[in-house]
């Protein structure tokens, strides 16, 4: 009886020591996950040595399957139930700085080493489906923290979007997409939870849905689909390795294609998130993607200095176009299917043909090209010369040119109906124009506080 | 009693203590902190403190890492090995103390936790390059890295700017959360960099991105004061005694504003010389081995250069007072006498008479030279040979040959007539000893017809004004200046706007075709400007030292040549006097000798400026600088080190040896041999140290031995490395066999004369190194021949042997057949009688009855035989027997020596072995 009493003391004693050490992070009975505690850990502190491009000690850690193999050394990674063992846990927290993982660098933090510890003792269980997926891909989706209430520095407007009725200017900001009246630049609102950085933003063709491209540089991409109408999160479509560059919905509106700094495109079912096709053609990063109009066909832009068009339901390439002999930023189909406009580095717009890949036309401008949108029998064009042009789709010719811009603009999005075209820049300003004229409606710094 | 016991324990004690400090390793006269006082304005602000000991027998020592540190303020302050940061405002007095001794250090801190703009180009860019980020190797490389790229070393901040602040719609940096950004997570390998891990968290580097980021990614305001020279602490010539030889350093940057920030942990450091010294990232040099070191210290576009002594006692070391022929010894002994290196003594009659043979005129000593020289008494015999041999038309041939490969005389360049008028120019300066600085200007200033007037063949061998610029910075200032075409020279002070302001000096200069055939008209036309293509601006020309200058007239060289003729330029003479040193030596004081620059310090600065200073007091008279080397007993030292010098490569205690060069040794082995090569259509007697250009007459054993083609002005286009090419010229090449072989080689031409084989070995030795042979050698070489003349013997009597045996042999068959015949014959005899002849003719004459001899006479005819019965007889297959003997012993008859072979084919062996020993490929 007595003894017992002496115990629980010391267990509520150690308790108390790891509570107020700021250690103990779960009540000792709840379960590590390794999805969401460990993996996490695992890809932001090993992975960048022990991964694919890198496996030191012929050790890695992409997989559950892989990381709980033996490296060279011939000791497994993890031991279920064998803390002293696991040849990975044994480095993370030995004393000789010749062995201590991560190497050369300070070492894992109490509470870190704490969370992998007591998953050991659990039994170093798999909670995912595939022991052989990419931990980056089993991780939970992460939950954002809102963007800055007032921004310190003005966001470069790397995508805009309006809704369907016009009234609704959607920009991209950091963590977050701010909600514009595009008549008087106020901020309607403001969607949360959205990735470090977006890159693209595209309405569904019955507008209830927007797709946000984005994600933190060098470490994760992804595709976020929200409501537009309430501004929830609907789902995480998809996580890649590296940001996504631009999104497109197929013209039904059931598919979404995805280019990405992971150098792959993708076509993803909008309901389920199911990868319908996975294009590896390119490579370098593809910036830029657009649907023909039956949705048949896909034209893709690349930093690899091609663009090229995919047939979607047999997966196969028809063309690649290489008349750039730049990057490759912004791409966009002729309505009538045949002919492809792409643009780039070579400051200049291309048409070119489908069947034999030849260029047909081709319009300069002051600097580099980025975004290329259709609307009606206009292409859009956007530049680092600091302005956006307008041109005839049949022969290029330059209707108009958008100037007034202080920065490189960087994206465009036209609503036909109400005839404006939103234009945003590198400094943050977006501009508001009269697609019929050109005269500036009104122009604001889509970065909330500046 | 335990009392007693305790306090002896503790007098014990102190008595070791007290012991042990009475004769400490170091004796301190006092200790010394550099600064005494500094100020820290703002919070990345800090100071590197420098402690000094200095000893009771004068030295001094580094002990910045080593000394306790206390602070009387320390919320003020914080210092880890010696570096200050601030905590907060105030003052601070800092403690160092050493062994007992104690020096201190105020420290004013000012707006310590402000906040303070980080500056792109003195944070941001400076820190990148401290951690190699743009070198050459990772994102300085012209294509990056990773899709990554950086102007190698920050020298293009407006580009690097847009890479690193817009370049993918600025997913580098995020100045919302800056530790998430690219730039700092690739290099601490928070995520995979194929560079690895550059950055961690606690550099200072670290610190000064995260805030530049934090800040936004701003730009410098265009008034940001500019950093204009760098400081170093200790100043240069600081003597570290090893093995406790190291020591921290001390870079500020001074600022046009005229403040002042210690940048040390910023700066970027390395060694000339890693075995004497190598030094780390925070500028703490660690002394390897005696020498100097100098360390090469960069911050932005600044550059400074720290000289550090490192001395190692050595054992048995005495210096020895060596006498001093002129100020080169005087020079040279003062720091061999400092370094712990004892000159090797003075060279014999002998080794000097080659060396100076070899260096002055190209080629070897007569034989009857050599004797008489090394017969003369007089003291003054090697100065007075000196003189000689400046003044023989060969010096001025090979003097030629060296330009020649500098001035990339060839046919290809300047035609075959250009080529001989070329040359002939060249030669005719060396001859008569033009000054150095008309010699430039006649060169770079000449215009014309490239046949009339030779030197304009310069315009004709450099393809355009870049060409141009780069060759007249590598043969006149030493700099190889190449890179800056393309982007600030990585290392040096050579900037892109530098190579392009030169070029405006030359850019005019234009060439057509001259009406005589094979001839270019090299003239100055009136206008044409140079335009950097990387910022598309249009050059002013521009001087080394000087700046940009206006220049009024129409050719501009002559404002080039005036600035770099003037006695007070530098580098001019210095080049040239290193030039010359390095042909006399084997090894510029600056080496390679066409490679000035601050990371690539002389070995001797002194030696080189006193050399250039007499020099210029002079005139530029090369003939008196190189009479002046030549005469020092520097140069006449032996080739062979002492244990107090052997390891030394560098400070000129011994001569070098080196190999011949392919001309020198080529003219070598025909003196030797006696036997001369013949090159095309030039004159007999024509050397191939007097060859006007390589392509001239291409020659396969030049070309094996490293005949530089000529392509480019560097002095590394000679080479001297060996080859497997080269050793089979030698051990049995067709060059050196022909000339053995040869009939009238100086062996044969001495033996057919009646010479012994004594005296022939002797003139051989004479010939090919200049000295007697050793009573060894000349032993070894006469045992070798009486060894080949036994050999000759033995193989003459077996031929005569076996001659005779063949002999034998035919004559059995011809027996064979009067055999033959003669039973044939004996056979006619009436059977009856044959039995009674047979009978008679076994016996002799004398013995025959009178009917034996009356049988004998009357039938005697029919059985003798006569040779033509016997050739009648002979079948084929015997006469085929015959001949095959014959033929043989004709054959042998053929191989008998005559009696003088075996005599050269042993001093065809001797010649041979000398041709292959070091002493001979090497000059020393």
């Amino acid at each position: 009886m007595r003894k017992r009493v002496l115990q629980s003391g010391l267990i509520a004693l150690g308790l108390f020591w790891l509570t107020s050490a700021g250690v103990l992070v779960a009540p000792a009975e709840e379960t590590i996950s390794f999805r969401r505690d460990v993996a996490p850990i695992l890809v932001d502190n090993c992975l960048p040595c022990h991964g694919a491009k890198k496996a030191e000690s012929g050790y890695r850690v992409d997989t559950y399957e892989r990381l709980m193999a033996e490296g060279d050394s011939g000791a497994a990674g993890f031991v279920p139930k064998d803390t002293d063992g696991s040849e990975a846990f044994r480095r993370m927290v030995s004393d000789d700085p010749a062995e201590r993982m991560p190497w050369e660098a300070d070492p894992l933090p109490p509470e870190k080493i704490e969370i992998v510890r007591r998953w050991i003792e659990q039994g170093a269980r798999y909670d995912g489906e595939d022991p052989k997926a990419l931990l980056t891909s089993i991780i939970p989706p992460p939950v954002y923290p809102k963007g800055p209430e007032k921004y310190a520095f003005p966001v470069p407007v790397t995508a805009l979007a309006w809704n369907a009725d016009g009234n609704e200017l959607y920009s991209s900001g950091y963590h977050e997409i701010c909600v514009w009246n595009p008549v008087d630049g106020a901020l309607l609102r403001r969607i949360e939870n959205v990735p470090q950085r977006t890159m693209a933003l595209a309405l569904s063709p019955d507008g209830q849905l927007l797709a946000v491209g984005g994600g933190s540089p060098g470490r994760l991409g992804e595709v976020r689909i929200y409501e537009t109408g309430s501004g929830q999160l609907e789902r995480v479509l998809v996580s890649t390795t590296d940001v996504v560059l631009d999104v497109a919905f197929s013209p039904k509106g059931d598919r979404l294609a995805v280019a990405g700094a992971d150098n792959i495109l993708r076509i993803i079912e909008v309901a389920t998130g199911k990868e319908i096709l996975t294009i590896t053609s390119h490579s370098d990063w593809v910036t830029a993607v657009a649907w023909n109009q039956d949705g048949t066909q896909l034209a893709s832009a690349s930093r690899d200095k091609t663009a090229k068009v995919f047939d979607v339901e047999k997966g196969e390439l028809l063309v690649t176009y290489s008349g750039h002999n730049q990057p490759v930023r912004g791409v966009a189909f002729h309505p009538d299917g045949k002919q492809v406009y792409s643009s780039g580095a070579d400051n200049k717009i291309h048409r070119w043909n489908i069947a034999d890949g030849k260029k047909a036309a081709e319009a300069s401008l002051g600097g580099e090209v980025y975004r290329l949108v259709v609307c009606g029998d206009m292409l859009v064009a956007t530049s680092a010369d600091r302005t956006a042009r307008l041109y005839k789709l049949d022969n290029l010719e330059q209707i108009r040119s958008l100037s007034g811009h202080g920065d490189w603009v960087l994206s465009a999005a036209a609503h036909s109906a109400s005839r404006r075209l939103a234009t945003g820049a590198f400094n943050g300003e977006v501009r508001v124009w009269n697609l019929d004229n050109g005269e500036l409606v009104k122009s604001f710094v889509a970065s909330p506080g500046l | 009693m335990r009392t007693a016991g305790w306090v002896t324990t503790v007098w014990m004690l102190g008595w070791v203590a007290q012991g042990a400090l009475a004769e400490p390793a170091f004796p301190v006269e006092r200790l010394e902190v550099y600064p005494q006082q500094f100020s820290l304005v703002g919070p990345y602000a800090g100071v590197q403190l420098v402690v000094t000991a200095y000893g009771k027998d004068g030295r001094l020592r580094d002990v910045t890492r080593e000394c306790g540190y206390q602070i009387d303020e320390p919320s003020i302050v914080r210092v880890e090995r010696g570096w200050v940061s601030p905590v907060a405002d105030g003052s601070a007095r800092i403690v160092v103390e050493w062994e007992g001794s104690r020096a201190e250090a105020v420290i004013q801190v000012t707006q310590a936790n402000e906040s303070e703009r980080v500056s792109f180009t003195y944070g941001t860019l400076v820190a990148l390059t401290k951690h190699g980020c743009n070198s050459g190797a990772c994102h300085g490389s012209p294509s990056g890295k990773g899709g990554f790229r950086l102007s190698l070393r920050a020298f293009d901040p407006a580009l690097d700017q847009v890479t690193l602040i817009r370049e993918e719609f600025g997913r580098r940096i995020n100045p919302f959360d800056p530790e998430e950004s690219l730039l700092l997570r690739k290099p601490t390998m928070k995520l995979p960099h194929g560079g690895g891990l550059r950055l961690t968290a606690h550099d200072p580097a670290y610190r000064l991105l995260r805030d530049w980021i934090g800040q936004g990614g701003q730009l410098d305001p265009q008034q940001q004061p500019a950093c204009v020279r760098l400081e170093v602490f200790p100043a240069s010539g600081r003597v570290l005694h090893l093995p406790e030889a190291s020591q921290q350093l001390a870079v500020w940057a001074h600022f046009s504003d005229g403040s002042v920030r210690d940048v040390t942990p910023l700066a970027s450091f390395s060694s000339s010389d890693e075995s004497v010294a190598e030094v780390d990232e925070r500028g703490l040099v660690v002394g390897h081995n005696r020498g100097e070191a100098a360390i090469l210290i960069r911050y932005a576009d600044q550059m400074e250069t720290c000289f550090l002594t490192f001395l190692k006692e050595v054992e048995g070391f005495t210096w020895n007072d060596p006498p001093q022929y002129n100020y080169i010894d005087e020079i040279v002994d003062a720091k061999l006498k400092k370094l712990h290196f004892l000159p090797s003594e003075l060279a014999g009659d002998e080794e000097f008479l080659r060396r100076v043979y070899l260096d002055v005129v190209g080629h070897l000593p007569s034989v009857e030279e050599v004797r008489a020289f090394l017969a003369d008494p007089d003291p003054q015999k090697r100065s007075r040979l000196i003189d000689q041999l400046l003044e023989r038309p060969e010096f001025a041939r090979y003097w030629a040959l060296r330009w020649g490969d500098i001035l990339r005389l060839t046919v290809g360049q300047v035609g075959a007539d250009g080529v001989y008028k070329y040359h002939r120019w060249l030669e005719q300066a060396w001859a008569q000893n033009m000054p150095y600085d008309q010699f430039a200007r006649e060169l770079l200033g000449a215009a014309g017809g490239t046949l009339t007037h030779p030197p304009a063949n310069f315009y004709r061998t450099t393809a355009d004004e870049n060409d141009c610029v780069e060759a007249v910075a590598q043969i006149f200032l030493g700099a190889r200046l190449q890179c800056a075409k393309c982007h600030n020279h990585p290392f040096e002070k050579w900037t892109q706007d530098n190579y392009y302001g030169m070029a405006a000096f030359f850019n005019r200069v234009k060439k057509k075709p001259a009406a005589r055939p094979g001839e270019l008209l090299v003239y100055v036309a009136r206008t044409g400007e140079v335009v950097q293509p990387r910022t598309g601006r249009q050059m002013k020309p521009w001087l080394p030292g000087r700046g940009e200058i206006d220049v009024e007239l129409v050719d501009r060289r002559q404002a080039f040549i005036d600035w770099l003729t003037a006695p007070d330029n530098p580098l001019f003479a210095r080049v040239e006097v290193n030039r010359i040193w390095s042909y006399l030596f084997g090894r510029g004081i600056v080496d390679p000798p066409d490679d000035f620059r601050e990371s690539n310090p002389p070995a001797h600065e002194e030696l080189l400026e006193a050399l250039a200073r007499d020099f210029v007091q002079h005139g530029f008279d090369r003939k008196h600088i190189i009479r002046t080397i030549l005469n020092s007993r520097i140069y006449q030292t032996t080739f062979r080190p002492n244990p107090w010098n052997e390891e030394d490569e560098k400070y000129f205690s011994h001569q070098q040896p080196r190999m011949l060069s392919a001309e020198q040794l080529l003219d070598a082995i025909c003196f030797v041999t006696g036997v001369p090569e013949k090159f095309g259509p030039l004159p007999a007697g024509t050397l191939a140290t007097h060859l006007p250009a390589p392509d001239l007459v291409k020659h396969e054993f030049l070309k094996i031995f490293g005949q530089p083609e000529r392509q480019t002005v560097c002095a590394c286009e000679r080479t001297t490395e060996s080859n497997l090419g080269m050793a089979i010229q030698f051990f049995n090449g067709p060059l050196i066999y022909e000339k053995l072989r040869d009939e009238k080689n100086r062996f044969r031409v001495l033996a057919s004369a009646g010479h012994t084989d004594e005296e022939i070995v002797t003139e051989l030795y004479l010939a090919a190194l200049c000295r007697m042979p050793s009573a060894e050698e000349l032993q070894a070489a006469m045992e070798h021949v009486a060894a080949k003349r036994k050999q000759f013997e033995d193989e003459r009597t077996s031929i005569e042997q076996q001659l005779a045996e063949l002999s034998r042999q035919m004559e059995a068959v011809r027996q064979g057949v009067a055999e033959r015949v003669r039973q044939h014959k004996f056979n006619q005899v009436p059977e009856p009688l044959r039995d009674d002849l047979k009978k008679a003719l076994d016996k002799s004459p004398d013995e025959r009855n009178d009917i034996e001899r009356y049988l004998v006479d009357k039938l005697g005819n029919l059985i003798t035989v006569s040779q033509e019965e016997i050739n009648t007889a002979i079948t084929d297959e015997e006469k085929q027997k015959i001949k095959e003997l014959s033929e043989q012993s004709e054959k042998l008859r053929a191989a008998l020596p005559a009696e003088s072979a075996y005599r050269m084919v042993a001093l065809e062996d001797i010649c041979w072995a000398i041709l292959n020993t070091n002493e001979f490929l090497f000059q020393h």
